[in-house]
């Protein structure tokens, strides 16, 4: 089967410790929205143990969106699905790059961090179609 | 009880497959943010079970609180195989039929998910100051 007609997993970290993880869920949920081709993986129960999510991740293509440098969606992928993500995206190494504010509330998007959901949308749908071309 | 024991962990499953993940989360942020912030610990459930950071050791020092936004209940489960003490425990779908209210999505939980947040964390807090008794 061909990557391309595969679905591609996506795994965010919903990291509650941090703004960062806010933006990498919410900019993940809607690219989910956005597309019929991805779905989602909830990570939680990927890391619970659901064999059905652990199983999709070792026969597809996988990107993982962290919001911190601790990097427990990619982690946890390749620890508990025995495999590495296609893609990870970090945000805030997004943000370090200096072209966006630091977000700074966990529970709610403000509407000077829109622009940076945006970017990491955009991110993802870059990701995605490298995954799809091949361009692993 | 110690002064380092007078806290409780708060533990939501953040699922991102269901409306009452986001709920989860939202009333886990309430909490914790604004009605019991000197008593409280949030847990990040990724960086729990990736094993990163210090969440084994607040576990291992505090009773915990558990909310599940579906019936896999992967924060029960989670805390559970890192050996916490569960105090509390949160089902979601429960509480949804209970108050009746309904959230609109899992990107924006609309005016019904507010209500319940405000609801549920309600109740947690009342917890929060049960165990902490």
């Amino acid at each position: 089967m061909k990557i391309k007609s595969r679905k591609i997993g996506l795994i965010s970290c919903s990291g509650e410790d941090m703004p960062e993880g806010t933006i990498s869920r919410v900019a993940t949920r809607r690219v989910l929205e956005d597309r019929d081709d991805v779905v989602s993986i909830c990570l939680p129960l990927f890391l619970a143990g659901g064999q059905e999510e652990r199983d999709f991740a070792k026969e597809n293509p996988c990107v993982t969106v962290d919001g911190c440098e601790k990097r427990c969606a990619a982690i946890g992928v390749k620890k508990y699905g025995g495999v590495d993500a296609k893609s990870s995206i970090v945000v805030s190494e997004i943000v370090k790059e200096g072209k966006f504010q630091k977000p700074s509330s966990r529970s709610k998007i403000l509407p000077q961090d829109q622009r940076l959901v945006g970017f990491v949308m955009s991110t993802i749908n870059q990701e995605i179609k490298e995954v799809q071309e091949g361009k692993d | 009880m110690s002064e380092e024991k007078k806290k409780v962990a708060i533990v939501a499953c953040t699922g991102m497959c269901k409306s009452l993940g986001t709920v989860t989360r939202q009333v886990a942020y309430k909490v914790v943010e604004e009605l019991r912030p000197d008593k409280t610990v949030l847990i990040c459930i990724p960086s729990l079970a990736a094993n990163v950071g210090e969440y084994k050791k607040y576990l291992r020092d505090y009773p915990s609180i558990i909310l599940d936004g579906c019936v896999e209940r992967c924060a029960a489960k989670i805390v559970s195989k890192n050996s916490g003490s569960i105090k509390g425990r949160l089902f979601l779908p429960q509480l949804e039929k209970k108050y009746g209210l309904k959230p609109a999505s899992r990107t924006e939980i609309g005016s019904e998910g507010e209500q319940l947040v405000t609801k549920i964390a309600e109740e947690v807090a009342t917890m929060v100051d049960r165990l902490l008794q």
